[in-house]
């Protein structure tokens, strides 16, 4: 059965106000084309997680999406630290979201628990640090402190995450949802398989048949998931790897606009509001910077030698 | 050319003095910037041996460029493998296998902790800063920690504001107490000043080398708790003729290290 729709009703239909949100891309694959749907169709109350978060939550905390963000770190990479995340936690503006804290490694392990059906994981990190001290809206349930009943050691209990939703953007999906991903994972696979349904964004719809030429890339199977949107360039200014690489100039438009709300606002309204979806803004960033600039950041395919699966 | 030239800057020194520490076939997780260049620096000279990976889920990349982030495309063609957080952060140091890891922060302690999460209360926040990522479990897990830290007041405490990643915590057996592993912790900070070891008895950072642009009691004033010095405390060797070599020709013909004066190490 296909899955395969537009951004709209994916978002229209999968996700609703209120709902906890893994939003894939570390780095790398950031599902934008969703994000800017999110933020055009005004959702609110969103719990939104992912390791190391960038200029993707950032802005969905600046368009007042966000009320409660499972966090590791959010910048902006070269560009220092995440404005709109600032303003919110230091002056409540658009709101104050309020915070869990957590590290890239224990945030990851809590996927990979929800996606098992485990209850909780043990980790290594976090004991003994102020970390310990913050509890916000998870209250006793951020983490528990047991001895090992293997060998009496005092250990760090980290619970399952579970989302509504996750979003990700990955290379390459057949129709039904077997969703294809290669290069720098963070924690995308784990949040995806975490969740109770998934919404693939992708570079490429192609055949089931394809999936089967490679099928050790498939990250998260059709089953899982309920929407397929073919969105090229969907995850601009973030990289995919094999087909366009990070646009660092686009990046300090981002940085330079949310220096303060107005600018925000603007960026928002040129960006988001002022296009309908991702075929709108290709055209608007190429009548912007210019096809050049488009094509500068597209990748040289290069095929290499293939692995053989036959006997 | 003499063996010690003297025209480098002071981040170039900070990356040889970071590289000196790093031993061949040690396992090595690195950020961008100093890490992924002190780490090279060693690979190219005294450590052919030793592998990096990225936390994102790279090991043993071969960028055409410098990285610039953890997640830079370039660090995907030419590695030796490519995973996600769980491999790297999980299995690699969870499991125990990195031997050294390198570490910065807005405040760092006597103790080796590293705050970047809050300048200020957590709940009425001066600045707040981006939070651990990997760097909680990287001060936890990772066997030798390098912290590099600009060396002033303001980003060297007695105490940090907040913990966000474990050097000795509040002191010796703190570790031990919290069940970290074994023989793990902080090993040096370097400096735009100095380098500075942890007293294997007290835990506490001292001095063991001043840059050679500064001296004793210049590093001691900056400092802002009561600075031990090493009985055998030297200047600080100056960048070699080959590291030199090696950073500027081979890893950062472009200079892009210089950005780190106007971060204020000079």
């Amino acid at each position: 059965m296909s899955k395969v729709m537009t951004i709209k009703d994916a978002v229209e239909k999968n996700i609703n106000n209120g709902d906890f949100l893994f939003i894939g891309g570390y780095v790398c694959r950031p599902p934008f084309s969703a994000v800017h749907e999110i933020i055009r169709q005004h959702k609110t109350d969103l719990t939104i997680a992912r390791s190391n978060a960038a200029d993707d939550f950032d802005m969905l905390i600046g368009a007042g999406c966000v009320k409660r963000f499972i966090s590791t770190f959010i910048s902006l990479g070269l560009y220092g630290l995440a404005r709109c995340y600032r303003r919110s936690i230091e002056k409540g503006i658009p709101n104050k979201i309020e915070l869990e804290e957590y590290t890239n490694l224990s945030l990851p392990m809590m996927f990979m628990a929800g996606a098992m059906g485990m209850p909780f994981v043990p980790v290594k990190d976090m004991v003994g640090t102020d970390m310990m001290k913050i509890r916000s809206f998870m209250g006793e349930n951020k983490y528990r402190m047991i001895d090992s009943p293997f060998d009496g050691k005092p250990v760090m209990l980290v619970p399952a995450l579970n989302p509504d939703v996750a979003i990700i953007h990955v290379q390459q999906a057949d129709e039904n949802g077997n969703a294809q991903m290669w290069g720098i994972g963070g924690d995308c696979k784990w949040g995806a398989n975490a969740a109770k349904k998934v919404i693939v964004t992708c570079e490429r719809i192609i055949s089931r048949e394809t999936i089967g030429k490679d099928p050790s890339r498939t990250i998260v199977p059709a089953f899982k998931v309920a929407a397929v949107c073919e969105e090229p360039f969907g995850a601009h200014p973030g990289y995919t790897p094999g087909f366009y690489d990070v646009d660092f100039s686009f990046g300090y438009v981002y940085q330079q606009a949310t220096n303060t709300v107005e600018g925000f606002q603007s960026f928002l309204d040129e960006w988001v509001f002022g296009v309908k979806d991702r075929n709108e803004y290709i055209q608007h960033y190429i009548n912007r910077f210019g096809f050049a600039q488009y094509k500068k950041l597209q990748a040289r395919f290069d095929y290499g030698y293939p692995v053989s699966y036959s006997y | 050319m003499s063996e010690h030239p003297n025209d480098y800057i002071k981040p170039e020194l900070m990356a040889c003095c970071g590289a000196r520490h790093i031993r061949d076939n040690d396992v090595v997780i690195v950020g961008t910037g100093f890490p992924t260049m002190a780490a090279n620096i060693a690979k190219h000279t005294h450590a052919p041996n030793a592998t990096m990976m990225q936390e994102s889920g790279v090991f043993d990349a071969r960028p055409a460029r410098p990285a610039l982030s953890v997640g830079d495309p370039c660090l995907n063609p030419g590695a030796a493998m490519v995973g996600g957080l769980i491999e790297v952060m999980g299995m690699f140091l969870q499991g125990g296998w990195v031997d050294c890891g390198f570490l910065s922060g807005a405040q760092v302690d006597k103790f080796g902790n590293i705050n970047t999460t809050v300048i200020g209360d957590y709940n009425k926040p001066k600045s707040r800063l981006p939070g651990s990522g990997g760097a909680n479990p990287i001060g936890a897990l990772a066997k030798r920690v390098l912290i590099i830290a600009l060396h002033d007041k303001r980003s060297l405490a007695e105490r940090v504001d907040f913990i966000t990643t474990p050097g000795y915590l509040d002191g010796p057996g703190a570790r031990e107490k919290w069940g970290l592993p074994p023989d793990t912790g902080p090993e040096v900070i370097v400096t735009n000043k100095a380098v500075m070891h942890f007293d294997k008895d007290t835990k506490e950072a001292y001095l063991t080398s001043w840059h050679p642009d500064t001296n004793i009691d210049e590093v001691v004033s900056l400092t802002p708790w009561k600075l031990k010095v090493s009985d055998d405390a030297h200047e600080t060797e100056p960048p070699t003729a080959e590291e030199l070599r090696v950073l500027r020709e081979v890893l950062d013909p472009f200079r892009m290290i210089k950005i780190y004066e106007k971060r204020g190490y000079i």
